[in-house]
């Protein structure tokens, strides 16, 4: 017999369970998936961890998918705690990759590497700034919902991502695929470890993170976002100008997308194509989730997935695994985490009935 | 002669670190209304709560008609007849009147019989005055009339016991002389009901009998025959109450707040100031008596720049402020208790700190240009918390974790602690217990004594009259009646609230 209690305190213990609890039950759903596909999941999972941390170059390449979502989940934490859901980090990671393409593209070859790197970032910047500034805009003045205006810009920015691919910036040479020319050496992010892929990108992420975490901890900006996000009226009561917060936050929180597609077109796969994995834009939704909104345990829950999503990309290879199994897994846990919300608000207690 | 439909041995229940209800025997019969009377955190509701089967205890039994009861859920609750209606009403604002009713209780199939079941709805308004409109959503209707609905929910599920945590808390005069008559009504029809509340005026008014509890336990259970205010009141707080307050002789201050016709709609379009006129001078309390609805947290609102006028103008000191931004106002020494407080006032998923420097973190010495200083706004906070006495569990605990009274303590200390020139109350004791009504009251009369000048607009008329140097009635949008506290007479102000029509009949 199941009894639910209301709680009002919420023990750490418990906050540290929930999210354990979500992936365990992510792995359980995975795993019945993978049977599907007639392979030993056990397997399969032990096949992910050594994929990901089985060797020094396996988890510099988990570190690799770690950094996008590490730059956009600490975007998202920002806006999130005013309780603006911005959907739209994938549509901000294009237009990050975009702007800051056009640089590499068409600025001339020969310019300092420092100076077309910096270039690059701040269109990286602005690219997701302002594709952000549209639903910001829209929801500070007219109060539209930003969860629509986010998730529809997300295809606009696909779109506009296509134009480009399929028309006036596709490489003459490309036989007919979506593919920019390759980026000459001076648009390259460096690399941060040898014999790696792994770039400068990360460390824009942990920087980023202390950013965000410093903004909200210690400045007026991230007080005011906390009083926006529990409770408008008080903002409005406490003279609060809430539609300049709005899109100054979500500036930033689109910035961060806007750079981590540009850290990943210039890091990695060094042109710009149709496939620049702006799902990553989905998954850092997770990572801010599971983090409870704390910029430097998102780091950590940012590498964990990216464990997940290095470790899926191997078994895809090697056991013929789909990667969409990973999806799977990423979905269910954030819909376990959603679930289990009514773990923190409510004590569940297993009896016997008394007799009567 | 009368049999014990509800009886409660021995109930204990815990919470980390709190004992809200210690050993409490408790018994209702049929036909009776019993009160449970007791400050805010005494452990009504919690005890309560047992009842309806939200909470279970850690220690004792509940006894329905004689047998031992294991109540679950309210789901349970209901098959043993017992109905509550929570403080917070557990409504969807979207549906109608009638899906609400029937909402998770009806069992049979997919389809609403729609007709049968308005029938039913429409047979026991009318049995028991509680008019309502079956097919109006819920945003559309008042709360007393919300009320109304849960009490229809709960009558139409069978409830025999019904449960009504502070039910008056939310209502104006009118309403709580309605609802009196429905619970003598659902009374007289063989029906008992458990009354909370700690306003001893209405206790005596509708009681049986009230068993009174403090920290948790019961002081003791009397006849309303054998019970006083004065009695009630010393088992309630342990202590003599004050209902009288040392003032200084009123002064003839300056204006510092004039309003010259001023007109204003409210979130729906509803113009509700027709021209409002007023002067509050400095060292003064300027009470506002009316019903609730008349244009008075309009006023509020208007005056702290929450709310647009659409004509007439505002002056604070001798500048004119009409439609400025609030953080303007604020910055003129104009300082705001909503009526709304755990909302506008304080938000409650954040900290005593948080809330504590609400009004004064865009300052220093709390804040530089860009930052926030934490240090200092914790020692901010600790000041306000150890001068108003006011109980935490830890400083950063979210303040939704206070009791009513705590939080309204909290926010009234950081707005009176600005020290400033115009303070404007709303409700300011509404729904708080004696021992903190007194201590809101004491301040707003310190504040007046040090010079400031004071808008209180209260429901509770002797509270108007108790605390206030001058009075101004309104009434549909309108000050219709401007009365001196000294030869303030209640009759006549109850009749000005009621609107100056009223008045005229009475003349002709
Ligand atoms: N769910 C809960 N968790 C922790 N403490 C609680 C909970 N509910 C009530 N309390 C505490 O129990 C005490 C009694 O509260 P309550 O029954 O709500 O009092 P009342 O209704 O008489 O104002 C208070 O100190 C309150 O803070
Ligand atoms: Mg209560």
């Amino acid at each position: 017999m199941l009894r639910f209690e209301k709680r009002e305190n919420v023990s750490t213990k418990l906050k540290m369970f929930i999210p354990l609890l979500s992936i365990m039950i992510g792995l359980l759903i995975g795993a019945i998936a993978i049977l599907f596909a007639k392979i030993n999941p056990l397997m399969a999972y032990k096949a992910i961890l050594v994929g990901a941390f089985g060797s020094k170059y396996t988890f510099t390449e988990t570190l690799v998918f770690a950094t996008p979502l590490i730059l956009i989940s600490v975007g998202l934490i920002l806006v999130f705690k005013m309780n603006f859901w911005n959907i739209g980090a994938y549509g901000q990671y294009i237009l990050g990759a975009i702007l800051s393409s056009y640089f590499a593209l068409f600025l001339p070859t020969n310019i300092p590497k420092l100076l077309l790197l910096t270039i690059m970032t701040l269109a990286g910047l602005l690219g997701g700034a302002l594709w952000a500034l549209i639903p910001a805009v829209l929801k500070a003045y007219w109060d539209v919902n930003e969860v629509i205006s986010t998730l529809l810009l997300n295809y606009v920015a696909l779109y506009i991502l296509q134009y480009f691919m399929y028309g006036p910036w596709r490489d003459p040479r490309s036989h007919g695929f979506p593919l920019s020319k390759m980026f000459a050496d001076n648009a390259q992010l460096p690399k941060i470890i040898a014999n790696s892929r792994v770039h400068l990108g990360l460390i824009f992420g942990i920087v980023a993170a202390f950013i965000v975490w410093f903004l909200i901890k210690k400045t007026k900006l991230g007080y005011e976002t906390r009083i926006i996000g529990g409770s408008k009226e008080a903002a409005h009561y406490a003279g609060i100008n809430v539609p300049k917060d709005i899109i100054i936050a979500m500036m930033i929180s689109g910035a961060l997308a806007g750079l981590a597609g540009m850290a990943q077109i210039s890091g990695v796969i060094h042109l710009l194509q149709i496939q620049i994995n702006p799902d990553y834009g989905y998954t850092a939704i997770i990572a801010a989730w599971l983090s409870y909104l704390e910029p430097f345990t998102a780091i950590i829950v940012s590498i964990l997935l990216g464990a997940l999503a290095a470790g899926g990309y191997q078994i895809q290879i090697t056991m013929q695994v789909p990667f969409g199994i990973i999806s799977v897994i990423e979905s269910v846990i954030l819909f376990t985490l959603i679930g289990s919300e009514i773990l923190l608000r409510y004590t569940i207690h297993l009896e016997k009935r008394r007799k009567t | 002669m009368e049999n014990i439909v509800l009886e409660a041995r021995n109930i204990t229940k815990y919470f980390p670190g709190i004992l809200a209800n210690d050993h409490i025997n408790f018994d209702l019969y049929s036909k009776e209304v019993h009160t449970l009377l007791g400050e805010n955190g005494a452990g009504k509701t919690t005890l309560v709560n047992i009842f309806d089967g939200l909470y279970y205890p850690n220690e004792g039994e509940v006894y329905v008609n004689g047998k031992i009861a294991n109540i679950n859920s309210p789901l349970d609750a209901m098959k043993f007849g017992i109905g509550m209606i929570h403080q917070h009403f557990m409504l969807v604002d979207t549906l109608t009147v009638v899906e609400n009713v029937v909402l998770g209780f009806q069992k049979q199939g997919f389809r609403l019989d729609n007709n049968s079941i308005v029938k039913k709805i429409q047979e026991i308004s009318e049995q028991y005055n509680l008019k309502v409109n079956p097919y109006a959503k819920i945003w559309q209707l008042s709360v007393g009339e919300q009320q109304r609905v849960e009490i229809i929910k709960m009558l139409y599920r069978g409830a025999n016991i019904l449960i009504l945590d502070e039910p008056t808390a939310v209502l104006t005069p009118q309403e709580i002389d309605s609802l009196f008559l429905i619970i003598n009504k659902i009374k007289s029809d063989g029906k008992s009901v458990i009354f909370i509340s700690h306003k001893l005026e209405e206790v005596l008014k509708v009681s049986d009998r009230i068993t009174v509890l403090k920290k948790g336990k019961v002081v003791g259970t009397v006849n309303k025959e054998h019970a006083t205010e004065k009695e009630l009141a010393l088992m309630m707080v342990g202590r003599e109450v004050l209902f009288r307050f040392d003032r200084k002789p009123t002064a003839d201050g300056k204006d510092i707040l004039k309003i010259e016709n001023l007109e204003g709609y409210n979130d729906r379009g509803v113009k509700r100031l027709k021209g409002v006129n007023l002067t509050v001078k400095s060292g003064e309390i300027f009470g506002i008596a009316g019903v609730a609805g008349n244009g008075q947290e309009e006023l509020a609102e208007s005056i702290t720049g929450l709310r647009k006028s659409s004509k007439g103008k505002i002056f604070i000191g001798s500048c004119e402020s009409t439609n400025l931004l609030p953080s303007r106002i604020l910055k003129k020494g104009v300082n705001y208790i909503p009526a709304d407080r755990i909302r506008t006032g304080l938000i409650p998923n954040l900290s005593s700190v948080d809330n504590a420097i609400l009004r004064c973190y865009m300052r220093k010495p709390i804040s530089n240009t860009f930052t926030v200083n934490f240090t200092k706004a914790k020692d901010y906070a600790n000041k306000i918390i150890t001068e108003f006495n006011i109980m935490v569990p830890r400083l950063d605990a979210p303040v939704k974790l206070l009791s009513g009274g705590n939080m309204q303590k909290l926010l009234l200390a950081r707005e009176i602690l600005e020290e400033p020139i115009l303070l404007i109350a709303v409700h300011p004791t509404r729904g708080l217990d004696i021992g903190a009504t007194e201590l809101v009251r004491k301040k707003l009369i310190e504040a007046r004594d040090k010079g400031a000048a004071v808008l209180l607009i209260s429901e509770d008329l002797d509270e108007i009259i108790m605390l206030s140097d001058r009075i101004g009635v309104i009434y549909d949008g309108k000050i219709v009646g401007l009365v001196d506290s000294k030869n303030a007479q209640i009759n006549n102000i109850g009749l000005m609230m009621g609107g100056s029509k009223n008045l005229n009949v009475q003349k002709g």
